[in-house]
């Protein structure tokens, strides 16, 4: 085998993976400076006009790029939308931690509790929680009250279902051994439920990471004005689409950092665990 | 000796219904404190509004046409989004699953579109498609895709690899391994994401009109909220709920027919 080929071989996934990108980015710069127009022309005529797109419509990756630079080194407006963007995130997913997992955790523990929450749980995660913010609006207005309300709501249920779930599959049979050895209920809570619940309090904090993601976008180009949301939705409105790419591609990345951090945080669990 | 008398009717009743009773029973004691609550004005209607005014709401609202014409708007984003979805999602999922070739190139976009809310992208899609059902049905159509591709593909990623191995050695050719070993072992990965995103295109639907929109049920929420009819609101919420609970069930439904055919493996054993 040739080293050529073992090279590609060994990083096929890197090659291919950013071959594509490239070809999606000169696509897109193409579009919109009228390569792919110029290049077809002899043999479509007229017609290939339709592939030169004006910049205001498509953006494209270099203007993209200009104005991330601007927003983000030059007039440093990006910052203070994403602190304020971050601010609203973390008070909602702390407030939802706070409130959702103890609930969850009591409803798996007593079964009446359950009975008494599951159809409002039921309900609620059947519904797409963003129809109530409307009403969150009306309540307390357009402010971050808002926002850490309807991220709240959002990232809520799969703290509190899967919290629930995590007390009612725990063994049985560890159960059982702890009570005949005579453990209180709260020493049986700490020793046994709450460990072997890790491993769901961690997938409903994943989902719920998600979740809240929803709620800051939602919450902020659903009438706010600061924000990463606010700022996509505002250039949206004046065409600047360069802008709104800045805006996604922001967005994008603090999704990307937040997955990476909860599996970080999830292998640094499952250290201590000793092996089933 | 003791005697185990059977306990009286009405506990047993009430134990063999207790789930059932006590759902029931605190769903009603909300519902009556909220109606108390407003009735007696510690709560403000205009804002909290109160159960029997969202009852009334309601009455009004479905015998009149506007109403219908907006579920009808919402009820074509939904379907058409959500249906093009799974017909592209369900291939696409199982090509990126099979083919690591492919995956590898569109890897990064999936795991890029996965890891934000696709309705970041809402005001992109007012720009290229304007505020009709379009945009709506794009973002309806990328909010269920992604997830409807990503569990396909881990479906096929996860099959069975002794029963590929025991088909292989009995020397199944490649479409008969697909169709008996790694599609029936899918199906339930399928409908996962097709539950998750079936949740995602309501998202979808609610945020489209609720952002910017001329007709359908988040618009006549968003609208409502203009001009402070809380009743309306909570109709429009309700429904949504309806939705939601509907599609759920309609899935759960067409995923045990699906499962009907499964032989029963622990019989077998």
């Amino acid at each position: 085998m040739s080293p050529a080929v073992r090279f590609y071989l060994v990083n096929e996934r890197l090659i291919l993976g950013g071959v594509m990108l490239i070809v999606v980015l000169l696509a897109w710069e193409g579009l919109e400076r009228g390569w792919w127009a110029s290049l077809l022309e002899p043999m479509a005529g007229a017609s290939a006009e339709r592939l030169r797109l004006k910049p205001i419509f498509i953006s494209s990756p270099t203007l993209v790029l200009q104005a991330a630079y601007r927003m983000f080194f030059v007039t440093g407006e990006m910052w203070r939308d994403l602190a304020w963007s971050a601010l609203g995130y973390s008070l909602g997913l702390g407030c939802a931690i706070a409130a959702g997992i103890p609930l969850g955790l009591a409803a798996g523990w007593y079964r009446r509790l359950s009975y008494a929450v599951e159809p409002f749980l039921a309900a609620l995660n059947a519904t797409p929680q963003v129809a109530f913010l409307p009403l969150i609006v009306i309540w307390v207005g357009t402010g971050m009250g808002a926002r850490v309300l309807i991220i709240f709501l959002l990232a809520v249920l799969p703290l509190a279902i899967n919290a629930h779930a995590a007390v009612r599959t725990t063994d049985p049979r560890l159960i059982a051994v702890a009570r005949s050895f005579g453990a209180s209920e709260a020493r049986l809570f700490c020793s046994i439920i709450l460990p072997s619940s890790i491993p769901f309090l961690l997938a409903g904090l994943r989902l719920a990471v998600g979740r809240g993601m929803i709620g800051v976008v939602v919450g902020e180009i659903y009438g706010s004005a600061a924000g990463v949301g606010a700022m996509i939705s505002q250039s949206g409105a004046r065409f600047e689409t360069d802008r709104v790419f800045v805006g996604v591609l922001t967005i994008v990345a603090a999704g990307l950092i937040l997955v990476e951090l909860i599996e970080r945080i999830e292998r640094h669990i499952e250290l201590w665990r000793p092996p089933a | 000796m003791q005697d185990h008398a059977p306990p009286p009717a009405l506990t047993r009743l009430y134990k063999n219904n207790e789930r059932l009773l006590i759902g029931a029973a605190t769903l009603l004691v909300f519902l009556l404190a909220w109606e108390a609550l407003a009735e007696r004005g510690f709560i403000d209607p205009l804002f909290i509004s109160s159960p029997t005014r969202v009852v009334l709401a309601g009455w009004g609202l479905v015998h009149d046409p506007d109403f219908w014409n907006d579920a009808a708007v919402s009820a074509t984003e939904f379907c058409i989004g959500y249906g093009a979805a799974a017909a592209i999602a369900i291939p696409f999922g199982f090509a990126i699953g099979l083919s690591k070739r492919l995956q590898y190139l569109f890897g990064p976009f999936t795991d890029a579109l996965n890891a934000v809310p696709r309705v970041t992208l809402l005001p992109l899609m007012i720009i290229w498609l304007g505020i009709g059902i379009w945009s709506k049905v794009a973002v309806v159509f990328l909010g269920a895709l992604i997830p409807i591709a990503i569990t396909t593909r881990s479906g096929v990623r996860t099959s069975e690899t002794r029963f590929i191995r025991v088909a292989r050695s009995f020397s199944a050719s490649r479409v008969k391994l697909f169709t008996s070993v790694v599609l029936p072992g899918t199906v339930p990965f399928i409908f996962t994401g097709l539950k998750y995103g079936a949740g995602r295109a309501l998202l979808g639907v609610v945020v489209g009109e609720l952002y910017a929109a001329t007709a359908g049920l988040g618009h006549m929420i968003a609208e409502a909220g203009n001009t402070f009819q809380a009743d309306t609101m909570f109709f429009g919420v309700a429904i949504f709920m309806a939705a939601g609970l509907t599609v759920a069930a309609v899935l759960d439904r067409c995923e045990r027919q699906f499962e009907k055919w499964r032989p029963d493996l622990r019989q077998a054993g």
